[in-house]
């Protein structure tokens, strides 16, 4: 071993690299409290796989004094989870973002109205809707198909709704859709509008990172991208060993919801990564979706000016 | 193909023994009745169990739903009785303050107290403006609440007495702020109250806060059984008040209902969260419950006991199943003694069994003991003893009679003999005459018969003769015997048919007590001319074949009367010149009287239908093919009269 290969030692010399690299820390904030809604990132945590990819990360929820999107802004976090959406709401207003993987590949918002009525039918009834956002396609969608809700935002989630305060909610397929059933209210079709059906499939969850962070841990990003998406492919893959890694989350935080309430927003989850055209888990920002967001939110001046896929996407 | 031996048959088994049969029934019936009875005192039991652990729960249910009530109201009373001076003096932002810390002070039970204002209301606070007094740790304090992270304007207890329109509880929700540990501590549910300006344009929302711990402690302290709890859920059906912490907050009543059917649990939840009130019957935790729920005032809360159906019967059940243990031991019990009364019972008709299996081989002797039982079975044995007595008796009585009847058979079969004796038997009979072709036959029906025939040729006359005595059996035998007698004494001397008629029917007549009688043919042939005469003496008409002509009776002028009935009654005789070739038959109506089992005579018809084909047959034959013919036509069926027969043919 006198002689050493020059690739061996251009190979050692990565090494030796990535492992200096190994000792920044990085940090990952969901923009929601635990849930199977990250149950991606939990798995790729607890099975090793950023570490597999030689990134020491940490995930740190937001709480109720400090947003996700907060802590990115302020560099407590490099990563963060945010819907299409309202990324493209953020960019407009001045914050560059780009969106290093999307998992989410359909729109999981539903608007589900009280005694058995079609919400898609009653001009000006009360809609709730969550006080930090996540609504920008309904608010589009109520201009757009001149329905002219009234909106009505609550901090907390179905609890107006329940006491008949306000005759319409929205919600989330895998989450509020799934408490309003477990408060024993009865969720049919016919009281249910599913956004995705009505030519408003626009993509949600993605993440997202600070374009000069980025730029500058190009390298990182695409490894936690890649780890990532690996944990999300793992949990399709065992959804049984997926839930038991959320409910240690969902435990350790205290959160308030129970195992079939995570499993079922756990299916849930995965059914909308799936691409409705090609029936796959593409793992990818599709162009058309942006294309519609962007237009969608114009229309109703959620937006000033366009924000395009390329603007978006992190090359 | 399986053998079953017989003795393993159970109902073999049942039928072998009268004891078992009848013990095996009075078990069966008892069985039965005390059963239904069993059943319905059960049953009745049962329901009256129920129905005082319905009223005991249901009022139970009552006085907790009363007690919170009254928690829930004395929040309201303090929330009304200080929030309409926040209307008031909504021109004094500070005032506020004053009636936030006054409700939580002069309350007790009041956790905290919250008047908030609309963004913006008072120009001069900014856009949030909420004041907030909590009792922490036994300290009261008042602080403004509000900012970006927490907009106090999109909280429930803000929103929904602004939304609705009037006061409403929120459902119970974590404090966090506050630094009790336990999570009944943090949890607090709100009465929130509109706050109207003069004109009555909602301004803002003032929000007494409950410890949920009231509640809690209130309605777990509901135990009416062992092993029953409480638990109290929300609007949604979520637990607020559960004995078990992992449901507490985190499930609701529906939740178990979202990835599995249970249509019971689902109903319960509904009529719970739909605000009414009941009883339902259903499995939780996979036990049979009674689960009682009321709803809680107006807040929307629903509470319930859950009473384990075991718990509420378990008195029943223990006294059900010492009931029943009594039953089968008594069934047990009753079983042993009646085998034993029934086996001591029918004892003595086993021994008679036995005994009469012992007589029935032969042993007549055989003594029955006196049980000295009065009873049915008493009776029988000595019915049965009588009657083995009478049986001896009577078989002794068997015994002789049949000894006495043996030696009669015995005289009587001597009698026969003689009888038979005393008519001609040996064929031919003449056997040196080729010109005599004679056969005769006689057949008592009995051992002796009152039938007679009798030939003899005496100076080239043949006489004969066939007669029938009135009666059977040994008198008529005895009149056959004298009847003969007479004929051949009378015969022998050469007188014509008639005059032996009226020698006969003297001799017959005379000292005829009895007062029998005798019809006789008597013939008389010459066998040199072949000339008969012939006096019938109210005998069977003879039949005739004469050659190349149909058989047929002999036709008589005179019929005559019978032998022995008419002293002094002169017999008329008649002749045919010539009866050489002829085929003649003297018979007695033992012949065309013949019965067959169906009571059918044998017939003139018949007789003469034979007869006509009898032309080329020898006088034996004939009476042969007489004999099976008549034996043919009785087809087993007794003799019920003497068969006596005569064939004759004269050869020139």
């Amino acid at each position: 071993m006198k002689n050493i290969p020059p690739i061996l030692a251009f190979l050692a010399a990565l090494l030796l690299g990535g492992a200096a690299e190994a000792q920044q820390k990085y940090v990952f904030t969901p923009q929601w409290t635990p849930q199977a809604q990250f149950a991606g990132y939990y798995v790729a945590q607890e099975l090793g796989f950023y570490k597999d990819a030689g990134i020491d990360l940490e995930i740190v929820h937001p709480n109720s004094t400090e947003s996700a999107m907060s802590r990115l802004r302020q560099d407590k976090s490099h990563f963060t989870t945010i819907q299409l959406c309202q990324a493209m709401e953020i960019i407009d207003s001045g914050m560059p973002l780009v969106n290093i993987l999307q998992t989410s590949m359909n729109n999981g918002l539903v608007i589900v109205s009280r005694n058995h009525l079609n919400p898609a039918q009653q001009k000006g009834i009360r809609v709730g809707t969550w006080s930090v956002g996540f609504d920008q396609i309904a608010l589009a969608m109520s201009l757009k198909e001149d329905l002219n809700y009234q909106w009505i935002r609550f901090a907390n989630t179905i609890n107006l709704f329940l006491a008949g305060a306000i005759d319409a909610t929205l919600a989330m397929s895998y989450n509020e859709y799934y408490l309003l059933k477990q408060s024993g209210v009865e969720v049919t079709e016919e009281n249910t509008y599913r956004f995705c059906d009505h030519n408003y499939n626009v993509q949600e969850d993605g993440v997202y990172m600070k374009p000069d962070f980025y730029e500058k841990n190009k390298e990182v990003a695409h490894r936690f991208a890649e780890a990532s998406k690996r944990g999300w492919i793992y949990c399709a893959e065992h959804p049984d060993e997926a839930l038991e890694i959320v409910m240690k989350y969902v435990t350790m935080y205290h959160v308030a919801t129970n195992r079939v309430m995570q499993k079922l927003q756990l299916d849930e989850i995965l059914r909308l990564q799936v691409d409705r055209d090609s029936g796959q888990r593409e793992f990818r920002l599709r162009p058309d979706m942006v294309k519609q967001a962007s237009d969608l939110m114009l229309e109703s001046q959620l937006l000033l000016k366009e924000v395009t896929y390329e603007q978006i996407l992190a090359r | 193909m399986i053998h079953i031996d017989p003795i393993y048959n159970p109902l073999n088994f049942l039928r072998a023994s009268f004891s078992r049969r009848l013990n095996f029934v009075v078990a069966i019936l008892a069985s039965v009745v005390f059963s239904v009875a069993l059943v319905f005192l059960f049953e009745q039991s049962r329901q009256t169990v129920q129905n005082e652990a319905m009223d005991h729960a249901t009022q139970l249910l009552n006085n907790t739903a009363l007690r919170v009530n009254n928690i829930l109201e004395q929040v309201e009373v303090a929330t009304d009785n200080t929030g309409w001076l926040v209307s008031r003096h909504l021109d004094a932002p500070d005032s506020a303050y004053v009636y936030s810390r006054a409700i939580v002070q002069n309350n007790e039970q009041v956790a905290g107290c919250s008047v908030s204002f609309e963004p913006y209301y008072y120009r001069d606070r900014g856009r949030y403006y909420s004041i907030y007094t909590k009792r922490e740790m036994g300290q009261v304090m008042t602080k403004q609440e509000g900012s970006e992270s927490y907009e106090y304007f999109y909280m429930d207890w803000y929103q929904l007495p602004k939304l609705l329109g009037h006061p409403a509880w929120t459902e119970p929700f974590l404090d966090e702020d506050r630094e009790e540990e336990a999570v009944q501590d943090k949890m607090i549910l709100s009465y929130c109250k509109p706050i109207l300006d003069e004109k009555g344009t909602y301004v803002g929302t003032i929000a007494t806060d409950l410890s949920l711990r009231w509640l809690s402690e209130t309605i777990s302290a509901v135990k009416p059984y062992p092993h029953s709890y409480s638990f109290m859920i929300g609007l949604g059906g979520t637990f607020f008040v559960h004995p078990d912490p992992d449901k507490l907050l985190y499930q609701s009543i529906f939740t178990e209902t979202l990835l599995q059917d249970n249509p019971e649990r689902l109903a319960l939840g509904k009529a719970m969260v739909s605000g009414e009130e009941g009883m339902r019957q259903l499995i939780l935790d996979g036990e049979l419950c009674h689960v009682f729920y009321k709803p809680l005032g107006e807040t929307g809360f629903s509470a319930a006991i859950v009473c384990p159906e075991r718990d509420i019967f378990y008195g029943y059940n223990r006294l059900r199943n010492v009931v029943i243990l009594i039953f089968i031991l008594g069934m047990l019990l009753m079983h042993i003694i009646l085998s034993a009364i029934f086996r001591r019972e029918i004892r003595p008709l086993s021994t008679l069994a036995e005994q009469a299996e012992t007589i029935a081989d032969g042993h007549f002797e055989q003594t029955l003991p006196n049980n000295g039982r009065i009873d049915e079975i008493g009776r029988l044995c000595q019915s049965f003893s009588e009657m083995q007595q009478s049986l001896v008796t009577y078989i002794d009585e068997i015994k002789s009679t049949s000894a006495e009847k043996a030696s009669i058979e015995r005289e009587l079969y001597v009698a026969r003999d003689i009888q038979m004796s005393m008519v001609p038997r040996i064929f031919p009979p003449f056997p040196d005459r080729e010109d005599i072709d004679l056969y005769a036959s006689m057949t008592p029906a009995k051992e002796v018969g009152g039938d007679l025939y009798d030939f003899f040729v005496e100076k080239d006359s043949l006489y004969f003769c066939v007669g029938d005595v009135s009666g059977k059996g040994v008198p008529a035998s005895l009149f056959m015997a004298v009847t003969r007698n007479l004929f051949r004494v009378i015969a022998q001397q050469g007188q014509s048919p008639e005059e032996i008629a009226n020698q006969i029917n003297h001799a017959l007549s005379a000292e005829n007590d009895q007062g029998m009688f005798v019809t006789m043919f008597i013939g008389m042939v010459d066998l040199t001319t072949g000339r008969l005469d012939f006096c019938n003496c109210g005998h069977n008409p003879p039949v005739i074949c004469e050659p190349g002509r149909k058989a047929c009776f002999l036709p008589m002028q005179y019929v005559n009367t019978a032998l022995g009935t008419w002293d002094g009654f002169e017999f008329q005789g008649e002749s045919i010149p010539d009866i050489r070739k002829w085929q003649i038959l003297l018979y007695t109506d033992g012949l065309n009287e013949a019965e067959n089992p169906k009571y059918e005579l044998f017939g003139n018809d018949h007789l003469i239908e034979l007869m006509n084909g009898v032309s080329q047959m020898t006088a034996q034959e004939i009476i042969q093919m007489l004999q099976e013919e008549v034996e043919k036509h009785r087809s087993g069926a007794a003799p019920n009269d003497d068969l006596t027969l005569l064939s004759l043919s004269i050869k020139e």
